[in-house]
């Protein structure tokens, strides 16, 4: 290239970028987010609604995701580089908005699909922080897990075998077979290990999972409370809302007028990401609630 | 990442644990100059196991057809390209990397994972044959033959060091300390797949009704019981026998299993190259393609199969070739006397007992008495 196209493009770009945001078509570009500020809202903040008028002035920001890069397996490239975060709570309910850029909907089911996902976390108690990824044994996070595959289930119901293979093919199953009595539920679930065992991953989903860890490979679902959640994708975004309660007895609480933090991860199924394969904040933010 | 004491490759490997060995390792030997591919034993599990939903394709037990057959598809092929070169020394010793070792950075495990389309042909390529087209015929009067196929028959190997369980993110895989079967923990399990591509024997299977993932148990409730798994017991052919293998350092001769691993040396690991110290043991076909036979059992192939010709002179390991599928209870011990061969529970209590040789009788063509000329069917 030469010296003078290579000062004309410099100047182009000088430019570009000199245009004020505000007269371009676009929205501005989200500030970093340093602290998400949790807004006072009078909003009815019991369902999960991403489109709703308060979010307009709920401001947030954006916090950029990195691929994991503590343990294997782990993805080898970044696939959510950047998410946007808006927070307000009604004094019983915070709902959080996340928004980040995937170019296919997945929502899992058939061997080699995964789903996409987000993850919110707290740390579980009061005390010294824990380490941000999955914390620590006697440090524990709490979790709030959002995978299209659950909203589906909830929207849907947990698909069927004929509904994710419709030309499967097979003669008869236990106790379904022409002419048989059927059997108990206990006796059905005997044949589906999975189900049979109490594995929350085998029954029909309401769209968030409240999980509780102390270290990697510790997460296990606990028991909810409540929690709400709802993604819109549309032209290769998601837009998702996960509304929690403020305070959860022996969870994760966040209180008016005071600090608190928050992490995230996401999964983009489309790309084989699932488990530790993920994109991920490498520090806490801070959470300020109003 | 820890060294580990792995003896089929005469060396120490790589793992992301400890060295922790069960104080008895289940393992089955088949013997594959005996299979016919008729797929009892792979019903004999399905009907146990895998009835249910999300299981309509799921064989814990499965045989295939070497070399053309997989299931899931080309399994065997695409794990080995995958690997590169695996070269042993002289003395037997593994030259290569195995599939920890060769993993990138970034996984635990060198795998390849499986479509979803490569589980929906479970007996592809049955009775294909290998070495050369049979249009015109061909030879099988000589060892190895030209023209070859066996039937490999296959379970979960209940590895020493599996792949699974290393590559498992959630330490929902365990061994079992009392007889090395490995479980995969119905309750933590998340079905994220990772033991799916980590397998490269392809026994983890994914459960898409239940979203989590399953594998042979190595029919644990009736292995607590002392009896032998359903594919095992189910064996029309009696190819199989199911027992306690040790490592070599601690081999006993009266073991059925250790006798015919480590004394006799004619029941090879497959893919041992691999590196996980898979404990499903076969006594190799003796018509097969060598270099294929070298591939698949490793350098040693050769003389287990050139011992396997000479048992006939040998009436110990006669004798226990007997003792398989003669009984459905685990052998501990055996031994062979007065040409009968015994075989024995934990306790020492006797459980059967065989003669080494069948008692041949000889009637006349035509039977007087009756007016009838005698013929064997029954």
């Amino acid at each position: 290239m030469s010296h003078l196209k290579l000062a004309l493009l410099l100047v182009s770009n000088l430019a570009l970028a000199a245009v004020p945001v505000g007269c371009s078509d676009k929205p501005a570009k989200p500030p970093p987010l340093k602290e998400l500020l949790v807004k006072k809202v009078t909003a009815d903040l019991s369902k999960a609604e991403p489109g709703a008028a308060y979010w307009r002035d709920a401001g947030g920001g954006e916090v950029t995701l990195i691929a994991q890069p503590m343990i294997a397996p782990r993805p080898e490239k970044v696939t959510t580089s950047s998410l946007l975060v808006q927070a307000v709570h009604d004094g019983k309910q915070v709902a959080f908005r996340l928004r980040w850029k995937d170019p296919e909907r997945s929502e899992a089911g058939r061997l080699g699909e995964f789903s996409d996902a987000l993850a919110l976390e707290f740390p579980l108690a009061d005390g010294p922080l824990p380490p941000v990824m999955m914390g620590a044994p006697g440090m524990p996070v709490h979790l709030f897990h959002w995978r299209a595959q659950y909203q589906r289930d909830k929207e849907k119901g947990k698909p069927a075998v004929a509904d994710l293979y419709p030309n499967m093919s097979i003669d008869m199953y236990p106790l379904e077979f022409k002419g048989a009595k059927g059997g108990t539920e206990a006796e059905a679930e005997a044949f589906s290990p999975g189900r049979a065992a109490g594995n929350p991953q085998a029954y029909s989903k309401t769209g968030v999972d409240e999980i509780v860890a102390e270290g990697f490979s510790t997460s296990s679902v606990m028991e909810g409370h409540g929690s709400q959640a709802h993604g819109d994708w549309k032209d290769g975004e998601w837009s998702l809302v996960i509304v929690r309660p403020l305070a959860i007895e022996g969870g994760s609480t966040l209180k008016p007028g005071q600090k608190g933090n928050i992490a995230f991860a996401v999964w983009q199924g489309g790309q084989g990401e699932v488990g530790s394969r993920k994109s991920l904040t490498m520090v806490w933010t801070p959470v300020s609630v109003q | 990442m820890s060294k580990v004491k792995n003896w089929q490759l005469g060396r120490e490997v790589e793992y992301p644990y400890d060295e922790s060995r069960p104080k008895r390792q289940w393992a089955i030997v088949f013997d594959l100059n005996k299979c016919i591919a008729c797929q009892t034993c792979t019903l004999a599990c399905k009907t146990t196991w895998t009835s249910g939903k999300g299981q309509e394709y799921m064989f814990w037990n499965n045989v295939e057809t070497k070399p053309w057959g997989g299931y899931p598809l080309a399994w065997d092929l695409r794990i080995l390209e995958k690997l590169g070169r695996q070269d042993w020394g002289k003395n037997g010793e593994y030259l290569g990397k195995t599939l920890v070792e060769a993993a990138p950075p970034t996984e635990r495990v060198l795998h390849f994972a499986p479509s979803d389309e490569d589980w929906m042909y479970p007996n592809v390529g049955e009775d294909d044959c290998a070495g050369a087209p049979v249009d015109g015929g061909g030879h099988v009067q000589k060892l190895p033959h030209d023209k070859w196929m066996f039937y490999l028959p296959r379970t979960c190997a209940h590895c020493t060091y599996p792949a699974c369980l290393a590559a498992c993110p959630r330490k929902a895989i365990y061994k079992r300390e009392e007889d090395g079967i490995v479980l995969i923990d119905q309750t933590r399990c998340k079905g994220y797949g990772e033991c799916v591509r980590a397998c490269p024997y392809k026994k983890s299977m994914y459960n898409p009704y239940t979203r989590v993932s399953e594998k042979c148990v190595g029919c644990y409730p009736a292995v607590e019981e002392g009896i032998q798994p359903q594919c095992v017991v189910n064996c029309i052919g009696k190819i199989r026998v199911m027992g306690f293998i040790n490592p070599p350092w601690k081999a006993r001769d009266d073991n059925p299993v250790d006798y015919l691993v480590h004394k006799k040396k004619i029941a090879l690991p497959y893919y041992p190259q691999l590196g996980l110290e898979p404990n499903i043991y076969y006594i190799p076909p003796v018509h097969a393609d060598p270099e294929y036979l070298r591939q698949m059992f490793g350098p040693h192939v050769d003389e287990a199969i050139a011992a396997y010709k000479q048992l006939l002179e040998d009436p110990v390991a006669a004798g226990l070739l007997c003792l398989m599928g003669s009984t459905d209870r685990i052998m501990h011990r055996f031994e062979v006397q007065k040409g009968e061969a015994i075989g024995y529970d934990a306790a020492g209590t006797e459980l059967v007992r065989v003669p080494v040789t069948e008692h041949v009788y000889e009637r006349a063509a035509f039977d007087d008495k009756l007016g009838a000329v005698r013929h064997n069917t029954p």
